[in-house]
This record gives structure tokens, sequence and C-alpha cells, in this order.
């Protein structure tokens, strides 16, 4: 009896140490794709494009590379190359997921590259180091506060306001509140799912006066409630939240990561040519729409409006090199600390060594510049 | 060798062991992680851990609320609301279903189809009928748990209640109310309780999930707040909580079973 109980003691034991190494293992394989496959274009020998991952969520300066890849410029699939990815001898994999997935992903390290706001990134990069390689879009009045019955800022006092809180949604309430001459301390914002909040108000429910959202719930909550209107919005602050595209440092330096960072940067250029272009411009833009929202074309050009892009080089340039860039990221991080979104303030440095936990830096839009001309 | 008993001493060792071997592997891809990039926070090491329950449960400047506390109430208020509410409704359906042939007639379909809709697919429907209040987290579980819990009250009430016990009782006097009370329930009871330790999981994914779209406090709410923050210490901590708490309702839940129904066995 005794030696059988010490058998099936051990046995169990071995099960479970053996299940446990499979498990690590098998992390091992898929937390890093990009890694492994990486490694092996070196021992493979056929010069294989290394292979660098971009996590994106549907916003319409992000789904440009989802477009993209609809329209042949890149192919998301690891193993597989389209002309742009050619050019600099990269094989982008795209990921498409929802947004809280992307940050998480980035900070995890599964992917090189992710598609992010200028104020979400500030947590993930104090795990991993970041460089903001690419401005996309500003939001131009794509966040609002929208209210029914409420004419007045100072309506709103003592009224919550619904929406995600520790986003731009929040941030755009309380800078608005401040340029407004209020303090953001007498009202309320409480949390609830822009989704959600949307269809709070659609649906008239009781104690959902002001909700503030981002595109296309913005657009379609007006659309639905004839009654709803636009108590402020981030026209007010303009330059102020910033989609972007930032690449990991540890994946910038490996071979062939700053072709990563052109090639991503001249996708996104390309397909606002094509956007610029009379002929191909509104079928691109529905394209760019689809999957965002039931908006038709001429609510998709209101929405290109609200989500200013950054489509030509020198635009993106005169942010990431302008002055005006540190002054709004003082902003951004003061109202982060003073909400406790971030616990301390990371280190910002606008080009240089990247060393610091966040880096802007237009480096690599100069370098696909001279390589296009 | 099959169904060899083991001593209780090997059986709560292996327990343990087991325990621990998890924490074992856990630590392994922490220490993994923490090797390929020393500030992750995704995979926190236990002394980030640490620091994230140090976190929850203190009290927060300024507001000097406890949030851990605050969630707490917040969710497990929710849960046993919506349990009670989707427990009462599910043994009136489920007895009324196993004693009365028309009533199962009407019911059984609806209650098949029903049972197989995922409350979560449904939450846009529930935002407009029920709107978006306390009402809406018990609605997510009522819809989800009662259901299948009444269907397993059904079927036990139809095949656990021999006929002879209720023919004696008739032929002793007792009405249909009588009846119904002290045989059916008294049978069914074991049933209903095991079906709710097997319905916990399923209510607890139905409220996360609302609390993650809606909720300004509770565990969903949490999960999803410190996970676009990236603390992942404090998201593990109330993985771990959510854990151990479901293990302790159905550990009670098991003894309750136990002491009200000692013939059911073990």
């Amino acid at each position: 009896m005794n030696s059988r109980t010490t058998k099936l003691f051990t046995t169990c034991a071995a099960a479970l140490t053996v299940g446990a190494f499979a498990l690590t293992s098998g992390c091992d394989n898929s937390s890093s794709p990009s890694e492994s496959s990486a490694g092996s274009t070196t021992n493979a020998g056929d010069e294989a494009p290394p292979v660098f991952s971009l996590a994106w969520s549907e916003y319409p300066s992000w789904s440009v590379f989802g477009v993209a890849e609809m329209k042949g410029l890149i192919n998301g699939k690891e193993g597989e190359l389209g002309p742009v990815e050619k050019k600099w001898n990269v094989d982008i994999v795209l990921n498409e997921t929802d947004y809280d997935t992307c940050i998480n992903m980035y900070a995890n390290g599964a992917v090189d590259a992710v598609c992010i706001t200028n104020m979400d990134i500030l947590n993930p990069s104090m795990g991993r180091t970041a460089v903001a390689i690419l401005p996309t879009s500003t939001s131009f009045g794509a966040d609002a506060c929208i209210v029914t019955g409420i004419d007045t800022i100072q309506d709103l006092k003592g009224k919550k306001a619904y929406g995600l809180e520790a986003s731009v949604s929040q941030y755009t309430f309380v800078r608005n509140l401040e340029i407004a001459g209020e303090n953001p301390a007498d009202y309320i914002f409480s949390n609830m799912d822009p989704a959600a909040a949307a269809q709070a108000m659609i649906t008239q429910q009781a104690g959902y006066d002001a909700i503030v959202v981002w595109n296309p719930f913005v657009l379609e909550t007006l659309k639905q409630r004839s009654d709803a209107k636009v108590l402020f919005d981030s026209t007010k602050i303009p330059g102020e939240i910033i989609d972007m595209v930032v690449a990991a440092k540890d994946s910038l330096d490996k071979p062939g990561g700053d072709r990563f960072a052109e090639a991503v940067i001249d996708t996104f250029y390309q397909l606002n040519e094509m956007l610029a272009d009379p002929e191909t411009g509104d079928e691109t833009l529905v394209a760019l729409g689809s999957k965002f929202s039931s908006l038709g074309l001429e609510k998709m050009k209101v929405v290109v409006e609200q989500t200013k892009f950054y489509k030509t080089p020198a635009e993106a340039k005169a942010l990431f090199d302008s002055q005006e860039l540190h002054t709004t990221m003082d902003k951004v991080t003061g109202f982060c600390k003073d909400y406790k979104i971030i616990e301390k303030v990371p280190a910002i440095a606008y080009g240089g060594s990247k060393d610091e936990p966040l880096t802007f830096t237009s480096q690599y839009i100069d370098a696909v510049m001279e390589a296009g001309e | 060798m099959i169904r060899r008993p083991i001593k209780p001493g090997t059986r709560i060792t292996l327990a343990i062991v087991s325990v621990l071997v998890l924490c074992g592997i856990y630590t392994l891809l922490s220490v993994r992680q923490h090797h390929k990039n020393p500030n992750d926070t995704t995979i926190p090491t236990w002394s980030q851990i640490g620091e994230g329950i140090k976190k929850s449960v203190t009290p927060q400047p300024g507001s000097g609320e406890i949030i851990l506390w605050e969630d707490g109430v917040a969710t497990y208020v929710r849960l046993f609301e919506g349990l009670f509410i989707a427990v009462g409704a599910a043994l009136v359906f489920g007895i009324a279903m196993g004693c009365y042939a028309p009533v199962e007639a009407v019911l059984q379909t609806p209650l098949s189809i029903a049972a197989k809709i995922p409350p979560t697919a449904m939450l846009a429907v529930f935002f407009v009928l029920v709107g978006i209040n306390q009402g809406f987290f018990i609605a997510m579980i009522v819809f989800g748990v009662t259901p299948t819990l009444a269907q397993a009250i059904y079927q036990s009430a139809k095949k656990d209640v021999p006929e002879e016990l209720l023919n004696k009782a008739a032929t002793l006097g007792a009405s249909q109310g009588e009846q119904i009370w002290n045989v059916v329930f008294k049978q069914v009871l074991p049933r209903l309780i095991e079906s709710v330790r097997l319905q916990i999981g399923p209510a607890m994914v139905f409220l996360i999930a609302a609390e993650y779209v809606v909720a300004d406090v509770g565990f969903g709410y949490r999960l999803r707040l410190e996970g676009r923050k990236v603390n992942f210490n404090i998201v593990y901590f109330y993985l771990g909580l959510l854990g151990a708490s479901g293990f302790l309702i159905d550990y009670a839940l098991l003894t309750a079973r136990r002491k009200l129904c000692p013939w059911f066995g073990r």
C-alpha cells in the first residue's frame, strides 16, 4: 500500500512537471513569433526577409494598414510579401485585434509595433522602451461630449458624464473643462464603454444626458438622436490627442528593424496618396470605413475631417519636430499623473538615442523621404 | 486499481503539490519574461504582485477608498442578487414542469432554446430591454443561468422522485402542495445545489462580461482598467481572488448539500 502510494505520488508529480514543461515551452514558441522567425531567417540562408509584426485596431488612420493589405500594397501574412515589403526587404505581419489587446500585446512583447495614442503608450513604455515612429492622425472633433437637454457647461455640473475612464475621452473632458475655466473636480466622469454609453443615449435611457465618446459613436449618436448635440469636443485641443505608430526599441535594434519602421511609414503615405487621388479617393475612403461603422461615404468624409490625418511626411515632421509637442506631452503626462493613470511620469525624449522610455523621432520618416527622392 | 481509495493525508498532499506546481510554472514564466525584459509588468514577479496586493487593500490617497473592498462588495452583491432570483425562478419553473405535463409542454421548448443563447451575445439587447443600472447585471445572470438550472430541476423532478413516494403521500392524505413541498422539493434539493455549483462559473462569466462594459466599480471594471494600464500585478491578484472565492462558494454549497441531504451521498 505504502509503496503504491509513493508510486502514485511520483507519477502524478511527473505528469504535472511534464505538463509544466509543455506549457512553458509552448509559450516560448507562441509568445514571440517575430523573434523566432527573425532568428530562423539568419539560418535559412535563402535570405528570407526578417519578420516584424504590427498590431492595429479599427480606427480611421490605423485601418490604413488593413486597407493597404486589401489594396495589395503589403501582405499581412507571414511568409508572403507585397510590393512595399519587397521594396524594403522586410516581412510585415499584421495583427488586427481590439485596442486594449493591442496595448497588452505591445507591453508583453508579443508584437514589434502597435497603433496607439500618445496617452495610452505612457504605461506600456515604462515596461518596454517605446519609439514613436509615425503620427497617423490627431483628434479634431472625433472625441466629443454629447448632451441632451443641457445647454451650457455649467449645466453639466452635478450630472454624470459617461465615458471610458483613463482614456482619451476623460482627457477631452477634463481639458475642455480647464479651458472653459471650470474646476474639473466639480464634474463627474463615470466609467462606461463608449459603445454602451452611445447606445444608452440613443435608446433614451433615464440619466444618460451626457456622454463622452469617440467616433464612430459621436456621429452615430448625433445621427440617431436629433435632440443630441455636441457640448464640446477635441477641436479645442488640436494636436493633443495623437494617434500614432509606436515600435519597441528592442525590435528596432534587431537586424532589419529600421527597414520595418520605414516600410510601415512608406505604406501609410502610399495609402494617403490613394486617398488624396480624386480617382481612387472615394473608393479607398469607403474601404477605410467599411469595418469602422455603418456610416456611409459622406459621413466618412466628416470622420476624416474630425480625425485629421498627418497625410504627408512634412505634416508629420512639423508635429514631431515641434516645440509644441513638448508642451502637449507635459499636459498629457500631467493629466495622467493627476488622474492616477500612471504612477510616475516616464522620461520622454524628442529624437536622440532612444534610451528613454518614450522617444518621438522623425528619423524614419526622413529615411523614407530620402529613399523616395 | 480503478477507484482504489487513497489516504486522506495523501489526498491533501497531492492537492497542495498541484497548487505548488502551478505556482512554480508561473514563476518560471515570470522569470523567463523578466530575463527577456527586466521592466516587464505583463507577467509580474511575486514581489510585483505583492505591490499590487498592497495597492488594492490600502486606502487610496484622497478618497480613502479601498478598491478591493469597493469592487468586492459591488461584484458579490450583484452575483448573489442574480443567483438568488435565478434559483427562485428555476425552482418554480423546474418543479412545475416536472409535476404538470401542460406546463412541461409549454415551457420545455422555449427553455431549451433560451438555454443555448449566451447572454454575453445579447449584451446589446439587454441595454435596450433592461436599461443600464443594477438591474442590468442581475438580468445578465438571471437570463444566463435560469434556463439551464430550470432544465436540471425539471429533469430531476421528473426522474429522481419515485412514483411510489408520491402515491404514498397522496394516500396518506397529502394535498398537491404538500406532495410538492414534502416529496418533490426534498428529492430535488440536492440536484438543485449540485446544479447551482456548476452554474457559479457561467454566472461569473456573464457578470464579469457585463462589468467589463458598463460598470464603474466591480471586478470586471477593475480587470479591464488595470489591464489597459498594464498593471498586471493587480489583474493576477484579482484573478486569484476570483478563483479562491469561487472555490469557497463551491465548497460551502457542497457542505450545505451534505448537511441538508445526507442521504444523497458524498
